[in-house]
């Protein structure tokens, strides 16, 4: 009852403020043809893969009105709890077995926990704390970032990115670079400090080609982007990308229908097709024109979150937001990226639409904590305001 | 920078990115889509072959030599195997087909995703077995592929030569090439191989979660073009009796001469025979001792016995890739280019008068380069045969003689234009070249020059290192080429070698009346729709020969046999003897090996069709092994009865 009563007293007075509908709606018409999508690649075995969807999309729904109205600001006295639990899970991975060859899952029961998928939602908010001003002073002094400060938002994102990399997943370990730079850039580093993180990216590049820290497979991986003529031992990757290449060209401009037979996701050609490559079913099934509007929903998405950045109350808010951002750009261009051949093959999920229930409910999370930032965007009477 | 100008910095980023996907997303789909949607089309379709029967091969009367049948083999199409089953289906099959599981996992890996492969021919019961059992076999079936069969086992195992799976160099060089299927590695199977062949045929269809669902008429298999030789199975046997026996006797006389306390370094262990068409330069039989049976690596040879084979010699086809010098056969070569070009004879030799030679075993040489008498020793004739014009020389083999014909032209034409008169005759019938006989592995051989000794000089002083060709005090000399050479050359030795094939060719030029032509195993293919195609041969040469000296010679070679170097051998001939002409040779190698043994005969000699050629590889005398040899060859050849292969008179 004591968290019950703990809910209301930080639950959000709404006051004038509505919920952002536009991005709601756009979650949810992304969700709902994500559930179809799923269906589509997964009919052949019959309704489990949506059903097992549909249970996370609802459980996603009710975590984002929930998370809707807590006021975001409380998260940052949860965080270092929060923090310590996602660390413990991400080094829990490693007590199970390696699926596919990897350690990237909890096992429990009725779906297999990925850490990771929430631990870029933490590291978000760690960020966001870190990056915003401490206090009045600070805010009104200091229109740059310190030294210190780039440095420990750098330590912030090495711990969980080091442990993600070694599970092994390059690709999320990249989206935790890419939600860094973003919010450095946007919380107010420097040039120098932004082309210090860049020399130092680039030199990470170096190092990890010269000590020869990627797998072959994962060099062979981004050899395919550039090398027409790879030998065998890359030919099953070349296979991956041709086929997804083959799906997505078949749907021409207005697409094959959706359901259609013999589509090459229909002939189970696309591998992963209900997860990492669920955009080669949409694009062959419904065309340009399904693909394009997929993406134009995301492109509404990472709109609504760079809005609320711009109108969040305090700086904390905002940095939330714009790492949010950051975090859904890069799914969607390495996730599309990668079956239209400009992005090499990386586990890298779509939001929304890619069957699995730790990436559904991390994103339903993310944009029930923006949504939180829009409702508390306008201070209400007496509060104390920060900004 | 503001706060508000740093998000809307990030927002132009995002739109960037978002219309890099975007254009890209329509380059895809619609530019470019109808190509790739033509091309995604395609890819659904995947192949599977049906094998082609290898062609069959005949002798020249039609009797059937090798074929195919169609024995069961286990295929597997990855395309029906999910990759959760692979491990499970290969330590399955491992178990049933009795192979290692590395290996066929090996062969998985080769065949490439949707890719098909064999995991090997299995018998009947095997097959049987697993067609009970396809359902828990993803991907597997049991197809019909063709497997060679040899019908005369080692019989003509050099010619025929065996077959093998595809080196990498096989299957880039040759694109129709499937990795399952097996190639010919060696003789006629490798040098006709893509008559041999065949076309595959397939069956396209498309698959659909482990279902066909579609399926193109399938383009049926064409079977291989069969292949017609020039060789007699009949003869050819003989011919490996014959050799076989010649080695038995070259064995029988070194235990003889070991018990005399004579010096013998070796067993005799190898041997080889031509039998040649002089018009038609068609081969009638070629045979090579120690032999193997190529059905041995139909199944897949073990490793013990492919080396025991190895270490024998047995692969390698002496008949055309053995080098040896031609030794005393070679006299018919000096003899012909003594008469036709008019050779000089020494002045200032002793033992020489006009046109005839002392035979009385020594040479004396003081007029050799450096002046100090040196005299070359006959050690093959060093009985006295007294002054012997250029037909008895032949017929007995006499070096002083040849010595003489080579010191003259030495003398006349050294460092002229000419000085190599005696080196073309050898050219230009067929020696120092491959005869472009359709066998594999022929060697070249090699006819020393002053030219060529001067490239060996260059070569060694500036590799040092390497192991030497010529005498280290040659190299102090103005030139490395002495008139000692030249006299070796004309008896066939020194630096000389050559290939049975090439001594059996060069007679065959000089008793034809001087035509050259490449040697041919195979006389046609015959198309598996009955098309007959002659083998392909290049125009004939013409050596200008006058048909004296040729009459002269043919006579010579029949007193050889009748009153000469090989009357031992051929004294219970038969019928007909008289017309039988032949040339003992015996070469000699290194100072620590036996010497060959040579015979090269011709008969008829009113009217030649065929020679002869026999070698025994360390085999001793000419005269005594080889020549019994090709007696009994050439018994058979006339139509008389053989007699048992006995030694002949030790001769040169």
């Amino acid at each position: 009852m004591a968290v019950i009563s703990r809910l209301r007293e930080v639950a959000v007075d709404r006051g004038r403020n509505r919920s952002d509908r536009i991005l709601f709606g756009t979650m949810l018409a992304l969700s709902g043809f994500g559930l179809l999508m799923v269906y589509s690649a997964t009919s052949s075995t019959g309704f489990a893969g949506m059903e097992r969807q549909m249970i996370f999309v609802a459980a996603g729904l009710t975590i984002y009105a929930v998370i809707s109205n807590i006021d975001y600001r409380e998260l940052k006295n949860l965080i270092p709890i929060v923090a310590g639990v996602v660390v413990l899970a991400l080094l829990g991975v490693y007590l199970f077995e390696p699926v596919n060859g990897a350690q990237r899952w909890i096992p429990l029961g009725f779906f297999a926990l990925q850490p990771a998928e929430f631990a870029k939602v933490v590291v978000i908010l760690l960020l966001a704390a870190v990056l915003s001003p401490h206090n009045r002073d600070e805010l009104l002094t200091q229109r740059q970032l310190t030294w210190p400060t780039v440095f420990r938002a750098l330590v912030i994102v090495a711990l969980p990115a080091a442990l993600i990399l070694f599970e092994p997943d390059l690709g999320t370990t990249l989206v935790f670079g890419f939600i860094l730079f973003v919010m450095l850039f946007v919380a107010g580093a420097t040039w120098r400090q932004m082309l210090a993180l860049a020399a130092t990216a680039a030199l990470g590049v170096v190092v990890v080609l010269q000590q020869k820290l990627l797998a072959t497979y994962q060099l062979d991986r981004i050899r395919v982007l550039f090398d027409p003529l790879v030998d065998q031992s890359a030919l099953g990757i070349r296979y991956n990308i041709q086929q997804s290449r083959y799906a997505v060209g078949s749907g021409q401009l207005f697409g094959r229908g959706l359901f259609a037979e013999g589509t090459q996701t229909s002939f189970e050609y696309v591998p992963e097709q209900e997860t990492d490559f669920i955009f080669t079913a949409v694009a062959e099934q419904l065309g340009f024109v399904g693909g394009i509007l997929v993406i134009a929903a995301f492109a509404v998405i990472v709109w609504r979150l760079l809005v609320i950045a711009a109108n969040a109350r305090d700086r904390f808010g905002a940095l939330i937001a714009a790492g949010l951002a950051a975090m859904m750009m890069f799914h969607v261009f390495v996730n599309v990226g990668m079956t239209i051949g400009i992005m090499p093959v990386t586990g890298i999920p779509l939001p929304f639409l890619s069957a699995g229930g730790s990436f559904y409910l991390a994103m339903t999370i993310s944009l029930g904590i923006a949504n939180s930032i829009w409702l508390m965007r306008t201070p209400v009477p007496g509060e104390n305001q920060l900004t | 920078m503001k706060f508000a100008l740093r998000l809307t910095t990030l927002g132009i980023v995002f739109i960037a990115m978002f219309s890099v996907i975007g254009l890209r997303l329509w380059f895809i789909q619609v530019a470019e889509g109808p190509q790739i949607a033509r091309a995604a089309e395609e890819a659904t379709w995947v192949g599977k072959t049906s094998f082609a029967a290898r062609g069959d091969i005949y002798d020249r009367n039609g009797t059937l030599l090798a074929t195919s049948r169609m024995v069961p083999a286990v295929m597997v199409d990855r395309t029906f195997v999910q990759p959760e089953q692979r491990e499970e289906l290969v330590q399955e099959l491992a178990s049933i087909v009795g192979i290692d599981p590395v290996r066929i996992d090996a062969l998985y890996d080769e065949a490439g995703i949707n890719g098909r492969f064999q995991v090997s021919t299995v018998s009947n019961e095997t097959a049987y077995a697993i067609n009970e059992s396809l359902d828990e076999l993803p991907g597997v079936e049991v197809v019909k592929v063709p497997e060679r069969v040899y019908l005369t086992g080692p019989t003509m195992a050099h010619v025929i030569g065996h077959l093998g799976l595809p080196e990498q160099s096989d299957l880039d060089e040759r694109k129709d090439l499937e990795r399952d299927v097996r190639i010919g590695k060696l003789g006629i199977e490798r040098v006709y191989d893509e008559a041999l062949q065949g076309t595959s045929g397939t069956v396209e269809y498309r698959v659909r979660r482990g279902e066909i669902i579609e399926q193109r008429p399938p383009v049926d298999p064409v079977a291989g073009s069969s292949l017609v030789l020039n060789l007699d199975l009949a003869l050819q046997e003989q011919v490996e009796l014959a050799l076989e026996s010649g080695v038995a006797l070259s064995n029988e006389v070194k235990e003889q001469e070991r018990e005399k306390g004579e010096e013998v370094f070796s067993e005799t262990e190898r041997a080889a025979a031509v039998v040649l068409d002089v018009n038609t330069f068609d081969v009638l039989a070629l045979a090579s001792y120690p032999d193997f049976d190529p059905q041995l690596f139909v199944a897949g040879i073990d490793e013990s016995t492919f080396e025991g084979l190895n270490d024998m010699k047995a692969f390698n086809n002496l008949a055309v890739s053995g080098l040896y010098p031609p030794a005393s056969t070679f006299k018919a070569i000096t003899y012909t280019a003594k008469l036709e070009e008019n050779l000089p004879f020494p002045t200032d030799v002793e033992g020489i008068d006009g046109e005839l030679v002392s035979c009385d075993g020594t040479l004396e040489l003081s007029a050799l380069a450096d002046g100090s008498p040196q005299v070359k020793r006959d050690w093959y004739n060093p009985r006295n045969l007294g002054w012997l014009d250029i037909h008895g020389a032949l017929e007995n083999s006499c070096n002083i003689f040849f010595w003489n014909v080579a010191l003259g032209t030495y003398q006349a034409y050294n460092g002229k234009a000419n000085e190599n008169i005696l080196q073309d005759w050898a050219t230009r019938l067929g020696y120092g070249r491959e005869t472009g006989i359709d066998l594999t592995s022929e060697a070249p051989g090699i006819v020393p020059t002053r030219q060529l000794f001067e490239k060996y000089k260059a070569h060694q002083l500036e590799n040092p290192d390497e192991p030497p060709r010529l005498e280290p005090s040659r190299l102090d000399l103005a030139s490395p080429w002495l008139g000692g050479d030249l006299m070796d050359f004309a008896i066939g030795q020194g630096a000389f070698t050559s290939t049975p094939l090439q001594v059996a060719s060069s007679y065959a030029v000089l008793v034809n009346g001087g035509t050259i032509l490449e040697p041919r195993v195979v006389r046609e293919i015959v198309g598996s729709d009955g098309e007959v195609i002659p083998v392909d041969r290049p125009d004939p040469v013409t050596v200008e020969i006058d048909p004296a000296t040729r009459a002269s010679l043919l006579e010579d070679l029949g007193r050889v046999v009748n009153g000469g170097t090989a009357a031992g051998a051929f004294t219970d001939f038969g019928d007909g003897v008289e017309n039988i002409g032949g040339k003992t040779g015996t070469a000699q190698s290194t100072a620590t090996r036996d010497n060959h043994a040579w015979f090269v005969g011709v008969a008829p000699l009113d009217k030649p069709s065929y020679v002869v050629a026999v070698l025994i590889d360390e085999g001793g005398s000419g005269g005594q092994v080889a020549a019994p040899v090709a007696r009994n060859i050439m018994q058979y050849l006339s139509g008389n009865e053989q007699t048992p292969i006995v030694q002949g008179e030790e001769a040169d």
